[in-house]
């Protein structure tokens, strides 16, 4: 209050030259003013290019409509007919299943190399520098790079990957197509990911582990549990809350995961590789069927919307205390 | 002997990891740099005998690299000016002011970033084709808007936030009102994380494939990604092309990652981790 009343005074100091009716505006104006006036830009983008979107994904999605009926606004009403589809055409069911499975997998295999590596890096090992350099730097490599990269580290002919294979005695190896195979496939999508997602997962949890106080664990030590029990009994639980987090986190970002399959999965028989962001984009704008691309587009929404919410619970929560 | 079992083990770990790490990297920079005959061999070697720049000059010259290298800047650049400027206003209001519905509208803008883009994109599209948008660079420049205002908002807040709100008091009661507060006193100690805000949005943008791969029809606009995804997509493959044009597209990344590294762990963890 006291800083309100304090303005109105001095302002009029500091902006002595100006008319005194437009000071008179701005003193009047509602508290209302500057919070919407600096919002609205901001505001405006969110409910024009998320909000509104969305909204008429979900009303696609009960719609019959070809691209012709997406530019003239023709769409037909078929009710649950698109969700009927994509529960029971097997190539849209496989994708939302491919989705969950390799999804599960990518966020279990993260979490396990992250922790392992912030569980290192917080030993302080000499080089701890060039180890704590090095496990960034895949972070920093956009996914079409990094797909890219590890399509040619996977080619069938020239790549290293089957070359040392073969070297070290696996000749099953020998010109192995790792994309003609929906698995093998899986494999090499599974490698990116978690090459990419790692660093960002190792990094967080280390600065977790900072927190975890020294005494507690001196204080476990001295009661005579070792390394092991210490981290079950000590850390893990204190570290619950981020880890919570950060599992929710990756499973959102590797339930959408959508360049990396895009890319690596297209040579793969019958599209069997494709996850539910893929599919719903090629139903949509490759087949042109843009009531069913939406219905996939929702089902995924919905997944995801749960992950969410328990998300912004957790945050939340944080961030009240 | 008994530091080697104690510790020996740990660094045999932290190595494999490294080398996990940062092979893929070293292998694509030292593909780039090898002649044709020595990247199509069955015994691939781990150092180019004969490096040569003959790559990159090719596909900056010859290639559609050059132009997309630019149209990227372009379109990345643009976001990242009027994303910061957006959403630096949104986050002071919902950091300082008294917004009714604050704690919704947080919580709302947080939810926008989980959500897939494959849920937004053909109202998008359609909105695009309406405006006579598609395959400009304003087109793909609104739509990155779209993803990065909601993670800058976000971000910004959370620096905002841990600035103390008496430095503000102090500046009003000498005579400034609140947005001359808000500029002389809280943008220079917001600058820093005002960087690594912008830099986040301008890799986000840098970084998006599935928005251009839809919008950019043009030949002459398409960015990296899209480039890259060309030349990957083909039957037969010019690697040395495709690691070259890898190593362009991924350097300015790695570049802002070394520079600003503290500064985006602390962005990232206010957007992901902390509120």
């Amino acid at each position: 209050m006291s800083t309100t009343s304090g303005q109105a005074v001095v302002a009029g100091r500091v902006r002595a030259p100006r008319p005194s009716a437009a000071e008179r505006v701005t003193r009047a104006a509602s508290k209302l003013t500057l919070p919407v006036i600096l919002l609205l830009p901001a505001m405006t983008i969110i409910v024009g290019l998320v909000g509104y979107p969305l909204v008429k994904t979900i009303w696609l999605s009960f719609t019959d409509t070809r691209l012709g009926d997406l530019i003239n606004g023709t769409s037909t009403w078929v009710g649950l007919e698109n969700y009927k589809e994509v529960f029971s055409d097997e190539q849209l069911r496989t994708s939302l299943i491919n989705t969950v499975v390799f999804g599960t997998a990518c966020v279990v295999g993260t979490m396990l190399l992250g922790m392992a590596v912030a569980l290192l890096l917080n030993q302080r090992l000499r080089f701890n520098w060039f180890f704590s350099l090095a496990v960034l730097l895949p972070w920093a490599v956009p996914a079409l790079a990094a797909s890219s990269i590890f399509k040619w580290l996977f080619d069938d002919r020239y790549g290293f990957v089957n070359w040392a294979l073969v070297n070290l005695g696996f000749h099953h190896f020998q010109d192995y197509a790792w994309f003609a195979d929906r698995n093998s496939a899986y494999v090499a999508m599974f490698v990116v990911v978690v090459w990419q997602s790692f660093p960002f997962i190792a990094l967080s949890l280390l600065a977790g582990l900072q927190t975890v106080p020294k005494d507690t664990l001196d204080a476990a030590s001295v009661d005579g549990a070792n390394a092991v029990q210490r981290f079950w009994l000590v850390t893990l639980p204190l570290l619950r809350p981020i880890l919570a987090v950060l599992v929710i986190f990756s499973t959102i970002w590797d339930f959408k995961i959508f360049d990396q399959v895009y890319v690596m999965a297209q040579g793969v028989p019958d599209r069997a590789a494709d996850t539910a962001a893929v599919t719903g984009y090629r139903e949509a704008f490759a087949l042109g069927h843009f009531g069913t691309g939406a219905a996939i587009a929702v089902v995924l929404f919905c997944v995801l919307l749960a992950f969410s919410i328990a998300y912004v619970r957790l945050i939340g929560k944080e961030a009240r205390t | 002997m008994r530091w080697m079992a104690r510790r020996g083990w740990m660094y045999l770990c932290a190595l494999a990891i490294s080398a996990f790490a940062l092979f893929p990297i070293y292998y694509v920079v030292i593909t780039s740099l090898k002649p044709r005959s020595e990247i199509y061999t069955r015994t691939p070697d781990l150092w180019p005998n004969h490096p040569q720049w003959h790559q990159y000059t090719r596909v900056l010259g010859e290639g559609h690299v050059g132009r997309a290298l630019a149209n990227s800047l372009i379109i990345a650049g643009a976001t990242t000016v009027i994303c910061v400027v957006v959403a630096g206003m949104a986050a002071y209001a919902l950091a300082r002011l008294e917004v009714p519905l604050r704690r919704t509208l947080l919580m709302l803008i947080l939810t926008t970033q989980m959500f897939p883009l494959v849920v937004l994109i053909i109202p998008l599209f359609v909105l695009m084709r309406n405006a006579d948008l598609i395959g400009t660079y304003q087109g793909l420049v609104i739509a990155y808007l779209a993803f990065t205002v909601p993670l800058a908002i976000w971000i910004m807040r959370g620096f905002i936030v841990t600035i103390p709100e008496e430095l503000e008091h102090a500046a009003m009661i000498d005579g400034a009102t609140r947005v001359g507060a808000m500029f002389r006193v809280i943008l220079p100690i917001a600058a820093p994380g005002l960087v690594a805000t912008a830099t986040l949005s301008f890799i986000a943008a840098w970084n998006e494939f599935m928005l251009a791969l839809t919008f950019m029809n043009e030949e002459e606009k398409k960015t990296l990604p899209l480039v890259l995804q060309q030349f990957v997509g083909r039957g037969d493959v010019d690697w040395g092309a495709v690691m070259a044009t890898s190593v362009i597209y991924t350097l300015p990344v790695v570049i802002f990652f070394l520079l600003l590294r503290k500064r985006l762990m602390q962005g990232m963890t206010a957007g992901a981790v902390k509120g």
